[in-house]
């Protein structure tokens, strides 16, 4: 079949005498690749650049005709991170964590990144407007306020992070589980995960609460995770998700301690089957030298008593925290094995691959460069056979992947990469190949009808590498893995219409100069900073 | 052996990788000639700025390269080079031998900052002075020098052997502040003074000052007065004060400091 | 109605205070409200000493030119160029610091902003230890200890005590102001009645009285408590509720000893940097004993013996106090937008200042790529300044070697180092007459305003490096 592009779009046909012609007879042909979290942008992943210059110097790009120069390696330069994503094929990536206050930075960032659509979501989720209003039982006004919040900041989604382990961390607390009380807040984290559940579906948000649960990382965390995706079970409607919960194997452990710690993949795959509400994305883990950067500042505070790395933390006032901590994965690590056998774990036995998209939480579990390793074992036992034979042998022993024989096909790889994570946002241009889509294309150089991936899965991982053409808003940007046009995309944000908008009175200003250090007015970023905005118009139910 | 002389006096930093012995095997006169080279922001060849005279030896075991002239401005010669050796007239630039895994590097003058830094195996002598961060580590990073010797014969500036993690530098005359700072193995060896701070930081190895050092960092302990102490096979005569630190790090370093030149010192003597 | 303008950010310290209010009237600023001295200064005077029109140098003598003449040799200038130094950068705004950027990877440049001269070590020590840091609010809401070591907010930042620290309130502390008024009552007091004294005892008062290191009653009492550390009595430790007097150059002996005593661990010596370890107990009892403490450092620390080793300990210390209580610590940045060149960089390139892109790839090695090594050593073959004096600040073999290359400056004002150039090219105000944006020193991006027309010839930063790239382009595209 064949795909006609005209203006960026996919159309029902052009006259083939006028238009150029590319021949992907024997290629594999998929929307291009959706990102649904990963680092690349703001105060937290340049605070990470920054760290780590022993990261760059050894992974160059050297300035071409066509494109900047830059640095890899875990933590690429931003120009750096938007062709090596265009590389592989991918045209729109999330960055999912964006201090509010701090929300200039991240776009001016996301505007030095080329080659993509991108999109940012605040992190709200132990703001003290939200903490307060959730207390005292006032989801209209939260909701209102978060509306403010997210015109204000350009952003895309509610996200949510260790919530109230911030607001404790800022005192150098956490709080345990679910239902501990946020100290002087008097808030519980389910009172805030299902408070924003609710805001979310008042302002009819196009991606559900994007969360990222407490006790990450810690040994019998799945716990947390399964009672986080419960804890909203009664706010879902019919089929539709309401929560979405982030990097998930950075929180399916099993066990009480790190001798004892294993995977609790299989009892969040059973939840997950029986269950519509929920969506995940793996957080799938890479042997290698990476670095963690997540808004869990007391999360990186005890990666930094594990590992004794140097670490960097950023507070932010009235808002959220952050930490950084390089992190190196070893195969014969019995912990990290295991962490890696997890995220694989649950793509497989998640049944329905619309409810569980790969990701690595770049960089996180790994630069997002090596997605195509993810895919070979996706789809191949052999590849994942190979793997286990050189890791920990107490992790392969408590490993479920020898007993697993599912792997992926091509098809669902488009939906854990691309068409499953554009559903959840509600992008309805991405992920897919329909007349009306965003023509953003990526073609590799695969014939899916000619070769087993579940035995060349070599041939896959270079192909998934280098793609035969990506294509741009209907324009080539990448031919043979190469950059031959450097485009800037799009920066989609969310414009909430409530029916009474927030009221800027003096009340209101005053109460700005209470909880922050900045004037009210130089809070709001205006519509002229981003240089391609593409604002969502949304109506809310408020 | 072939011998390199500049044509000129370098203004701008020249980067001159490729003058290794590794990457001259096996290469004629032209192809030496070729090899890229970086001025400032410019690219040049080996024959734009070098006189190549090729002796007649061929096997590559025994490659030498020798350079006369004034390459003071010239950087990172010998960089990563496993065989053969260099022998340098003058002065050379900075990053000399930088990462280096074997053969041997001489230098008859002063050399710039960062000699050996990351070095794996090899040995260097500077019968000149040397600048700041001989063996030590790139910017962030833990992974200092691992192993091969540097020789200073004059001075060493500061930070000598930063984040070293083996290996053997040895200092005749004095070196400038932090000697060995964030060492975690390895040996350094000062005949000279310390201009202070020796050992500041580290978590392991060894470091031997025959001179004189203003104080020792607080965070040191000392342990006992040692008649001599061992730099590999060689014995070194103290008497020596010898103090474990750095304790900020829970470090096990050991920092031996000649008791005679350091009177001002005695005061420790009652904790023993 | 007098026409005000609130909520403008001020371009001229790393405080970035952003509540000052002008007063404007036909396009100049008469009155300004909020500002300390230095901003007030800085809005009523920036008009005096500026260059409006475009020069270059002919036979010795800087003479008027167009703005297409001065941009044209300029961008000649840096494409003949081996080994062209590109700097300055910190006070202006994130916009044009981008364009400077592209500018020297075009033309195979040295780029630098000013952190190579004030906080470039504290980066370094950062990038081995990294850092347990915060927005300044966190500090204002927060804080109950506020060590202020080896910097002078007084003098260098006069309103961070009162908007961010202990003179501020926030949500769990209130500001100590009242206690250090009455403080001050009683030692004025106490300074007369000395006075009385000694003239009827007819004591000898011109030898200097001998420091009196007890730890005052108030540093134990609840609520926010200021603490400076400094080798002379400087303003700031007049505020102080405590002024710990140390030895110069012995900070890093002080700050790693402090890691010590803070883990209740004893040390060999009985005195560090001068000051005796009882005192330095009762110092680190008072750092554990806190809700949430904050160090503040400056040049006192990244300009003395030892350099980026001070920050180095600091860091360390604050680290390891996260395992006591809660404990952060900051640079005390002193341009307006220095953390926003080392924010632009960073993303750009990978690397925070002394970006080195004459091989076509960010290098990044301070020591061999900052700018007073290239100067000092006379590597460089031409240089284009913008947004700094160097000329007035570095050290003189390096102004030396600026001067002596084709030099061209990009500033409003005339300097020094704009009287030395050969091409000087006026520029607006940021901040002032043109917009854009900058990064206060805990990282918070804010807006800078215009609230005046520019002169006719004074063009933005961001439009003058922008013509020089095309021009700079241009070139090379014929030489090829």
């Amino acid at each position: 079949m064949d795909l006609a592009i005209r203006n960026g779009r996919i159309v029902e046909r052009v006259d083939e005498k006028k238009a150029e012609v590319i021949d992907a007879s024997g290629m594999l042909v998929m929307p291009g690749g959706v990102d649904i979290h990963c680092h690349i942008a703001g105060a937290e992943v340049n605070s990470g650049r920054l760290l780590r210059p022993e990261d760059h110097f050894r992974d160059v790009e050297v300035k071409t005709a066509v494109t900047r120069s830059g640095v890899g390696y875990s933590i690429p330069s931003t120009f750096t991170t938007g062709y090596r994503y265009a590389r592989m094929g991918y045209t729109t990536v999330m960055n999912p964590s964006m201090p509010p206050l701090e929300a200039r930075h991240t776009h001016e960032e996301l505007d030095d990144t080329p080659m993509v659509d991108k999109a940012t979501y605040p992190l709200l989720g132990d703001w003290w407007f939200v903490l307060e209003h959730l207390r005292d039982g006032q989801i209209e006004e939260c909701a209102a306020h978060v509306a403010w919040m997210m015109s204000a900041t350009k952003g895309y989604a509610i996200k949510i992070v260790n919530p109230g382990g911030l607001e404790a961390w800022g005192f150098g607390r956490n709080v345990k589980n679910l239902d501990d009380s946020v100290p002087y807040f008097n808030v519980t984290p389910r009172e805030i995960v299902r408070g924003l559940c609710k805001v979310n579906k008042l302002l009819n948000m196009p991606h559900t609460i994007h969360v990222h649960t407490n006790n990450l990382g810690k040994p019998g965390n799945y716990i947390t995770a399964l009672e986080t995706m419960k804890c909203v079970e009664d706010l879902a409607e019919g089929k539709r998700p309401v929560i979405h919960i982030t990097h998930c194997q950075f929180c399916a452990f099993k066990g009480s301690d790190w001798q004892t710690m294993s995977s609790g993949a299989e009892e969040i795959a059973k939840y997950v089957n029986h269950h519509d509400h929920v969506t995940l994305d793996m957080g799938q883990v890479i042997f290698t030298d990476t670095t963690t950067m997540t808004a869990d500042g007391p999360f990186q505070y005890g990666l930094y008593n594990l590992t004794g790395n140097k670490w960097v933390n950023h507070d932010v006032e009235t808002e959220t925290s952050s930490g950084i901590v390089p992190f190196r994965y070893k195969r014969k690590s019995a912990v990290h094995a295991t962490q890696w056998s997890i995220g694989l774990e649950l793509a497989l036995l998640i049944k329905d691959p619309w409810k569980i998209y790969m990701t690595t939480d770049h960089p996180n579990g790994g630069p997002f460069t090596a997605y195509p390793n993810i895919i070979a074992w996706l789809m191949s036992r052999v590849a994942r056979k190979k793997t286990l034979g050189k890791i920990s042998k107490r992790a392969r022993r408590k490993s479920l992947l020898p007993s697993i024989d599912r792997e992926l096909s091509f098809y669902e790889i488009a939906v854990v990469t691309r068409a499953g994570q554009a559903k959840a946002l509600n992008l309805t241009q991405k992920g897919h190949l329909g007349v009306g889509a965003d023509a953003d294309i990526a073609v590799y150089g695969i014939n899916p009808e000619q070769i087993d991936p579940s035995k060349k899965y070599k041939t896959v991982r270079r192909a998934f590498r280098r793609a035969a053409y990506t294509i741009k808003d209907g324009e080539i940007v990448v031919k043979n893995g190469q950059i031959v046009k450097s485009v800037f995309g799009k920066t989609f944000w969310v414009d909430v219409k409530t029916s009474l908008p927030m009221e800027v009175n003096d009340d209101l200003k005053q109460k700005f100069r209470e909880y922050w250090t900045v004037e009210y007015e130089n809070y709001p970023i205006p519509d002229r900073f981003l240089h391609f905005p593409a604002p969502i118009p949304v109506k809310a139910e408020v | 052996m072939i011998t390199l002389s500049p044509k000129h006096i370098f203004k701008v930093p020249v980067e001159a990788e490729c003058i290794s012995p590794d990457v001259f095997a096996e290469k004629s006169t032209k192809e030496i000639a070729m090899l890229q080279i970086w001025e400032g922001n410019r690219k040049r060849t080996i024959g734009d700025f070098f006189k190549i005279k090729h002796g007649t030896d061929s096997s590559s075991e025994e490659i030498t390269i020798r350079i006369s002239g004034d390459v003071g401005k010239v950087r990172r010669i010998g960089a990563g080079m496993s065989i053969g050796e260099i022998i340098i007239d003058g002065d050379i630039g900075m990053h000399l031998g930088e990462e280096m895994e074997g053969g041997i590097i001489t230098v008859a003058g002063n050399a710039g900052s960062w000699v050996g830094s990351m070095m794996k195996n090899g040995t260097i002598e500077v019968k000149g002075n040397a600048g700041d961060y001989v063996g030590a580590a790139y910017r962030g990073s833990t992974r200092g020098m691992g192993g091969g010797t540097v020789i200073v014969h004059g001075n060493a500036g500061n930070e000598v052997g930063c984040f070293m993690r083996g290996g053997l530098i040895k200092v005749y005359g004095s070196v400038g502040e932090f000697v060995g700072i964030h060492m975690r193995k390895g040996t350094i060896f000062v005949q000279g003074n310390s201009e202070g701070r020796a050992g500041a930081e580290m978590t392991g190895g060894k470091i031997v000052v025959c001179g004189w050092v203003p104080s020792i960092v607080p965070t040191f302990t000392i342990d006992s007065i040692r008649p001599k102490v061992k730099i590999n096979e060689e014995t070194i005569t103290g008497p020596f004060y010898m103090f474990f630190g750095d304790l900020a790090e829970d470090g096990n370093g050991r920092l031996y400091v000649s008791q005679t030149q350091n009177p001002h010192l005695a005061f420790y003597e009652k904790y023993l | 109605m007098v026409p005000v303008i609130s909520g403008v950010t001020c371009p001229v310290c790393g405080s970035f205070c952003d509540d000052i209010e002008l007063v404007v009237k036909n396009n100049a600023i008469t009155d300004v409200k909020n500002a300390c001295a230095v901003g007030v200064a800085k809005f009523l005077n920036y008009t005096n000493h500026r260059h409006v029109i475009p020069l270059i140098r002919k036979n010795g003598e800087l003479v008027e030119t167009s703005l297409d003449e001065a941009v044209r040799k300029s961008a000649e200038i840096l494409v003949d160029a081996t080994y062209p130094i590109l700097y300055g950068w910190s006070s202006t705004s994130c916009e044009a610091i981008r364009v400077g950027l592209e500018l020297a990877e075009e033309v195979g440049g040295v780029i630098d902003n000013t952190s190579t001269i004030c906080h470039g070590p504290s980066i370094l020590s950062i990038q081995d230890i990294g850092i347990s840091s915060c927005t300044l609010g966190q500090l204002r809401h927060r804080a109950d200890i506020v060590i202020y070591w080896g910097s002078n907010p007084w003098s260098a930042h006069p309103r961070h005590i009162e908007r961010y620290t202990a003179f501020s309130t926030g949500r769990f502390q209130a500001t100590a102001w009242r206690g250090y008024l009455s403080r001050l009552g009683a030692i004025l007091t106490k300074k007369r009645l000395m006075r009385a004294v000694n003239l009827v005892l007819r004591r000898d008062v011109s030898a200097p009285p001998g420091i009196d290191r007890r730890l005052p009653y108030s540093l134990f009492r609840k609520g926010r408590k200021m603490i400076v550390v400094d080798v002379r009595r400087t303003r700031s430790a007049e505020l102080a509720d405590y002024f710990l007097q140390v030895e110069p150059n012995s900070d890093y002996e002080l700050l790693q000893a402090f890691r010590m005593l803070i883990r209740d661990e004893e040390l060999d010596v009985d005195e560090v940097a001068g000051v005796p370890v009882e005192i330095l107990e009762e110092v680190a009892d008072i750092m554990i004993g806190c809700e949430l403490g904050i160090l503040f450092f400056g040049l006192g620390l990244t300009m003395t013996k030892g350099k980026l080793r001070n920050i180095d300990a600091a860091l360390s210390l604050v680290r390891d106090l996260n395992q006591r209580t809660k404990f952060l610590i900051m640079p005390m940045r002193g341009h307006f937008n220095v953390t926003g060149a080392n924010v632009v960089f960073t993303w750009q390139t990978g690397y925070p200042y002394a970006v080195d892109f004459s091989q076509g790839f960010p290098r990044y090695n301070p020591g061999e790529t900052s700018m007073i090594d290239i100067l000092c050593r006379g590597e460089s073959d031409a240089g284009l300044i913008i947004a700094s004096d160097p000329v007035a600040h570095f050290p003189r073999e390096a102004a030396q070697n600026l001067v002596k290359n084709p030099l061209i400056v990009i500033d409003p004002e005339v300097t020094p180092t704009s009287l030395m150039a050969d091409v000087v090219i006026p520029s607006a105000f940021v901040g002032i007459e043109v917009e854009g944006t900058a990064y206060r020193m805990d990282h918070v991006p804010l807006p800078l305003k215009k609230v005046v027309e520019p002169p006719e010839n004074c063009l933005s930063d961001v439009e003058i490096l922008q013509r020089i790239l095309r021009e700079a382009r241009r070139i090379r595209r014929r030489y090829n």
